[in-house]
């Protein structure tokens, strides 16, 4: 077992007893603790190639843009208890995608797809979190997309969310696809996400807001 | 007296500084105030609007401009919406021109003042893409004015064809060139798209 995958369990495993409800996902199941933090939620999330997600993925992508991505880019998946998300890097690693799962508003694109945001790097970090108002949850809340950029060291990515702590796994180098339907102001165009980062072993490392805008 | 030139000297050193304020100075004259529902909406008209918001400036994220002709914050840092200065930038200039309304599923129709500030819902990628129930995407060959030529990261409007391959832009190009009028080769390019608003009622 590879030891990302063993500190994994044992967080998990750590996290049995420390009570609290376990969240459901929005695909089905229920989310796992977070070992180091009570309440919390894990959000579900592996690396897969783009060519092994067919459709799933190409429904997001422009026609403009499906040459740009190669076939074996890794593509990390995320499904968390309000929002879902595609994360991949273009051929030169110098831009990123994200899709964004939940109900578009307008009533154009079918689930499970209802943003996609493209952001530039520069020196290997974005430029901006590439903030996305545009879904909704299944209750009709606004649901807002932003790229966290871990600190060094960091393993995983804590968004304070109603009641719990959301927390998500930085996976493949690529920036964190986070969510959240708390402090989303539609009307101006952004988003506050409270974010705590953890190491490997679940040691606090920062705590941060990011006040996110819709740019460029 | 000494004690007068201590408070004379701690006075002068807090009015000069430049920190926490600096990032927090056109915005501040900007305002909140509704949008004003247009029963028409012409070409000409936003062709106007957005000749008006030339030499104004470009703020990352921005909305808001006067009309004096001056980008009163050039050149702030790029990339960083922190900055809070003068003029839109590309997305936020398109949806002003194109009285677009902050709520995806409405045509809008609204006129927002130059100084509201208000930069909406779209980037310039969910431009590219025709989000948003008042936008579509439309054939570059097709594209006259006032569409657009949209990549995944900048759009900008077509003020006059030209016969020469390119067109006249209105763009809020970057915080060193500003808003302005640009040649550009944006329909022969294959990183941007065409897109559209609906509704023009001449």
């Amino acid at each position: 077992m590879k030891p990302a995958v063993l500190l994994l369990v044992v967080l998990v495993a750590a996290a049995c007893g420390s009570g609290g409800r376990a969240r459901p996902l929005l695909r089905g199941g229920s989310a796992q603790a977070f070992g180091a933090v009570r309440g919390s939620a894990l959000t579900a999330a592996r690396v897969l190639r783009r060519a092994s997600l067919g459709t799933r993925l190409e429904s997001c992508l422009l026609r403009g843009d499906r040459t740009s991505v190669p076939a074996d880019a890794p593509v990390v998946e995320r499904v968390g208890v309000d929002g879902e998300s595609l994360t991949f890097a273009d051929s030169t690693g110098s831009g990123i995608y994200a899709c964004d799962g939940g109900l578009d508003p307008a009533g154009e694109r079918p689930l499970p797809w209802c943003g996609r945001v493209f952001g530039e790097r520069d020196h290997g970090r974005l430029l901006d979190p590439r903030l996305d108002v545009n879904c909704r949850d299944r209750r009709g809340r606004a649901v807002a997309y932003a790229f966290v950029e871990p600190v060094a060291d960091a393993r995983w990515i804590g968004v304070q969310q109603k009641g719990y702590l959301e927390v998500y796994e930085a996976l493949a180098g690529l920036p964190v696809r986070v969510a959240t339907a708390e402090a989303v102001e539609v009307e101006e165009a952004r988003a506050t996400f409270e974010i705590t980062e953890y190491d490997a072993a679940g040691h606090e490392l920062v705590q941060r807001e990011i006040q996110a805008r819709v740019a460029g | 007296m000494r004690r007068f030139v201590a408070m004379l000297v701690l006075g002068l050193a807090l009015s000069a500084s430049t920190g926490a304020q600096a990032y927090h100075r056109f915005w501040a004259g900007c305002n909140t105030e509704a949008p004003t529902f247009m029963t028409t909406m012409t070409r000409d008209a936003a062709q106007d609007y957005a000749n008006a918001a030339r030499y104004e400036g470009y703020q990352w994220g921005g909305g808001c401009w006067n009309y004096d002709d001056v980008d009163s914050y050039p050149n702030d840092p790029p990339s960083e919406v922190g900055t809070h200065g003068e003029g839109g930038d590309c997305s936020g200039l398109t949806f002003k021109t194109w009285r677009e309304s902050t709520d995806t599923t409405r045509d809008g129709r609204y006129y927002w003042r130059a100084l509201r500030n208000v930069h909406g819902p779209y980037d310039a990628a969910a431009f590219r893409a025709g989000s948003g129930a008042p936008n579509h995407t439309v054939a570059k060959s097709t594209a006259g004015v006032m569409d657009a030529f949209a990549s995944n990261t900048h759009i900008g409007m077509v003020f006059t064809r030209s016969l020469y391959g390119g067109d006249q832009i209105v763009e809020a190009k970057c915080e060193a060139c500003g808003t302005n009028i640009f040649y550009r080769t944006y329909r022969s390019d294959s990183a941007y798209g065409g897109v559209g608003r609906w509704g023009w009622t001449g």
